[in-house]
């Protein structure tokens, strides 16, 4: 429990209207988008400065509670979940975009800003922020750094991670760090700013990002392919890309999955389909127009049963729109979903949707897969009811024999969502106790109290 | 019976669906579409956030309390989350029982609910009675204004409302119910026959909106019935929580509105025609589903049924304007129409369209949001006036009676140029009288 000594502390540092501690209000920052998790924290806290956030955590130091960051709250792992209570540092009143460089091509922001926001302003000056996970239009630039997000473009662009170039963090014991800055080399020291990227709030907490920018493309065209077996979509992807093309965007969605997105956008998708492919190559006309007859060829090839071009950017954004809706749709038709984000080398698609099948067979569940095929990335969705205990069992047995064939080809239990709580379990499976030592021991360097985000990437046994 | 088991913390009557709250995953899409998460940046002022309240409330974690009730009218049931939202939840709806439940749960003190039931329940529903006398003083009686100042105290509104209501009168004239012909013959060739639902805002406040309604409908070559028994459509109860006489008026509305041989019953006013739509559910226990089902097609808005008939454009003279449009939250969110009424600006001759950043989002008027958070209000109509300057348009359209008299005032206060029209006013320049 928090005194009224320390919340006053907290009024003082950073004014009265940046502190609730009414329950209402701790209620609704129990959770982020993860189901069945939640825990009430003690405060919360909206900084609007570095120094307001430096002072936060002298505070909570001084009072031995634990410090939760949080960005919008759109996590999927449970990393800003107060799960031993104490503060929630609210980060999304910091959300101004303090500088577009053009000389260097950077853009330096406040953790808070809203990725689409900062995409549309460097748009505007005729650059390109790649990195677009689905719900840029409401996750924090903080938070990507801090999941590592991805996107719908990775593939030919890379995750958030490939574009940091310096952060700004405030360290548990309260000093401020920058690492990185704008030179396109750097091989001072160690490389912090990649220790950062995607420690999930554990080791610090950013108050200021510059990201790397670049030209946009010149032009792009979007395909759709239908197929009657989504085993056969899997094996267009790693058609496209053994013939040496690298388009922007290659998405995939089931059946269940386009049915649920069709019922929300209404733009005509077919709903008696086993996959579709959403494809998009970029660059320079001459490079798009001869890449997108190659991609055409190849799913014809393979045996698509119908390859169409949107007619227009009007049509490629809707239908790029409606992937990004995929997991919310879902929860149309079930009370629950539990997502994963198994992602493997991309010759193991097409054995991985068939796993998939085999599985929701074994253990009579729905699931819907979608995800960022290009990349190897797929989140399986168990359409369930988080109030039946039985089938809930059965979704995790369904995952934890999934991740045991992930594995054992060579990919990862989190592609982009992170650890968090969710995963503690099966992030041991992939790196070892060697593995979970070895990251351990760093958190401890940063963290010897351990107050920073408690309770996320190890499971207790593994917490000494 | 299984409607008889109490959920929670709510009381049984007027209860949300337990399932209904359960859709929402809390993904968060809905909160850049909301007014005033975006003003407070406070989750418990979001879309989410407000379901996640209202999920303890009906898991018996919180008491249906003083902060569940103030969230529930914060709210400005604009409905931009419910566009938003990919999952289907409606907040808006559930803040709307809600706000039933909070005249059940927090009930007011006796003289002021005694106050409230008198005009919701005697002046509202009874139009005689609401067109009896013209003196604006009665008026502001008869609108509930009078209502909100007894009430100040304990909405904590300052004085400065006052002055914003009367601010925000437009010149009176004569109520056009009592002058609307039962009938308004078509003109030309003849298309079919509508029924016109007259708002009472419409009739009171926007008569010459209206008349031009009634003007274009005919030359579009419909037939217009407009029956002098029709009453308030029930928006006003729902706002306020009082769902019973909302229901009471639905019937009567639906009865009286079935009874017509029309191809759609027609209005003018977005915050009716969305009261309108929701008879269906409404009602759905009380009433046989296929009337209701009918009813529901038959409901129109002015620019939905044009779009859908197809605007005739013979006979239609120029209008050499720049026009802008801002949308109706109870048009495009609460019914989903947002195409149609720039297809018919588009189609009138001589119109420039031009179209504006934001224009799906919400004035601030909300009902009286605009007279209970005048600060908040006021935040919400300068951004929606910043984006109509941007667009130097020499008109505002938009349609709905709330928002024309928030954006009229707030273009005047803003001293901008701009005049604002009713859709129905610009296309009836364009047709001849």
């Amino acid at each position: 429990m928090i005194t009224q000594q320390v919340l006053d502390k907290l009024i003082q540092a950073v004014g009265k209207e940046n502190v609730a501690s009414e329950k209402e209000d701790l209620m609704v920052l129990s959770y982020d988008a993860t189901p069945g998790l939640s825990h009430t924290p003690d405060a919360v806290v909206y900084p609007t400065s570095t120094e307001a956030v430096q002072a936060i955590i002298h505070i909570a130091r001084d009072a031995g509670l634990p410090i939760t960051p949080r960005g919008s709250g759109s996590g999927l792992s449970g990393g800003s979940i107060p799960v031993q209570g104490g503060i929630v540092v609210c980060l999304n009143r910091m959300n101004k975009i303090l500088e577009i460089d053009e000389e260097n091509l950077t853009a330096t922001a406040q953790a808070g800003v809203i990725t689409l926001d900062l995409a549309n302003a460097v748009l505007e000056k005729g650059l390109f922020y790649p990195p677009d996970p689905a719900s840029q239009k409401i996750s924090t630039i903080g938070g990507n750094v801090m999941e590592d997000a991805g996107g719908l473009r990775c593939l030919k662009y890379g995750v958030t991670g490939d574009y940091i170039m310096s952060l700004t963090c405030v360290l548990p014991d309260g000093n401020v760090i920058t690492t990185g800055g704008k030179s396109v080399k750097d091989v001072a020291g160690y490389s912090f700013k990649d220790l950062l990227i995607s420690s999930e709030g554990t080791l610090g907490i950013i108050t200021e990002v510059t990201v790397r920018l670049i030209p946009p493309p010149q032009d792009k065209r979007t395909m759709l392919a239908y197929f009657d077996d989504i085993k056969t979509a899997g094996k267009a992807v790693s058609s496209i890309i053994a013939a040496k093309i690298i388009p922007s965007t290659m998405e995939i969605m089931d059946k269940t999955t386009i049915n649920c997105v069709e019922d929300y956008v209404s733009i005509g998708l077919p709903r008696d389909i086993a996959a579709l492919l959403l494809i998009e190559v970029d660059g320079h006309p001459a490079v798009v127009e001869e890449d997108s007859v190659k991609v055409v060829d190849v799913l014809n090839i393979v045996g698509a049963t119908e390859v169409s071009m949107a007619k227009n950017d009007e049509e490629a954004f809707e239908l790029a729109t409606a992937r990004r809706f995929a997991l919310s749709a879902m929860a149309r038709v079930s009370p629950s979903t539990l997502m994963e984000d198994a992602t493997v080398p991309r010759s193991y698609l097409a054995e991985t949707f068939a796993e998939i099948e085999r599985l929701a067979k074994k253990y009579d569940l729905t699931v819907g897969t979608f995800g960022h095929a290009g990349d190897g990335n797929l989140h399986p969705t168990v359409l369930c009811d988080e109030r039946n205990a039985d089938q809930m069992k059965r979704a995790h047995a369904f995952f934890d024999d999934l991740y045991e064939k992930v594995l054992g080809w060579g990919g990862t239990v989190s592609g982009e969502h992170g650890i968090g709580i969710a995963k503690k379990d099966y992030l041991a499976r992939q790196i070892g106790p060697g593995g979970v030592d070895v990251m351990k021991r760093i958190k401890q360097a940063f963290d010897p109290d351990g107050i920073l985000n408690p309770g996320k990437i190890f499971a207790e046994e593994q917490e000494s | 019976m299984p409607e008889e088991i109490k959920l929670g913390n709510f009381t049984v009557k007027d209860a949300p669906k337990y399932e209904d709250i359960l859709q929402c995953m809390r993904c968060g899409f809905c909160l850049p579409t909301c007014p005033t998460f975006s003003l407070t940046g406070r989750e418990r002022s979001s879309p989410r956030g407000r379901v996640a309240l209202a999920r303890a409330v009906s898991e018996g974690r919180l008491e249906f309390n003083q902060v569940m009730k103030e969230e529930a009218f914060f709210c400005l049931d604009c409905r931009a989350c419910t566009t938003a939202c990919p999952s289907g939840v409606q907040a808006g709806s559930l803040m709307e029982i809600c706000r039933a439940q909070a005249s059940q749960q927090q009930p007011l003190p006796k003289w002021q609910a005694a106050f409230r039931d008198f005009v919701l329940k005697k002046m509202l529903p009874n139009p005689n009675l609401l067109e009896t006398s013209m003196l604006p003083a009665r008026l502001y009686q008869q609108l509930g204004i009078q209502w909100l100042v007894r009430h100040s105290k304990i909405l904590k509104m300052g004085p400065e409302w006052i002055n914003k209501a009367e601010g925000m009168m437009p010149s009176l004239q004569q109520p056009l119910r009592q002058q609307l012909p039962e009938l308004s013959p078509a003109r030309g060739e003849k298309r079919g026959t509508v029924a016109f639902f007259l708002g009472c805002v419409m009739t009171l406040m926007y008569a010459e909106v209206s008349r031009q309604t009634v003007k274009v409908l005919n030359h579009q070559g419909f037939d217009v019935i407009t029956p002098k028994a029709q009453k308030c459509c029930g928006a006003p109860h729902m706002t306020e929580g009082d769902r019973e006489t909302t229901r009471q008026l639905a019937k009567h509305n639906l009865d009286l509105f079935m009874e017509l041989d029309v191809d759609a019953i027609v209005t003018d006013c977005a915050g009716c025609g969305a009261a309108l739509k929701e008879y269906e559910e409404l009602l759905a226990e009380r009433e046989d589903q296929r009337k209701l089902e009918k009813f529901h097609h038959r409901i129109k808005d002015i620019s939905e049924f044009v779009a859908e008939v197809g605007i005739r454009t013979e006979g239609l003279k120029p209008v050499n304007k720049v026009v802008t449009y801002h949308e109706p939250c109870h048009l495009c969110h609460a019914q989903g129409i947002s195409k149609q009424p720039r297809e018919v600006i588009k189609a009138i001759p001589g119109v420039e369209f031009r179209e504006m950043k934001e224009a799906n989002w919400c004035c601030g008027s909300a009902a009286t949001f605009s007279l209970k958070f005048t600060e908040d209000s006021q935040k919400i109509l300068d951004r929606k006036l910043n984006n109509v300057k941007d667009t130097d348009a020499d008109v505002l359209i938009t349609s709905n009676p709330g928002c024309h008299l928030q954006l009229a005032w707030g273009l005047r206060e803003a001293k901008m140029r701009q005049p604002v029209q009713h859709l129905s006013e610009l296309l009836g320049e364009a047709t001849p009288d």
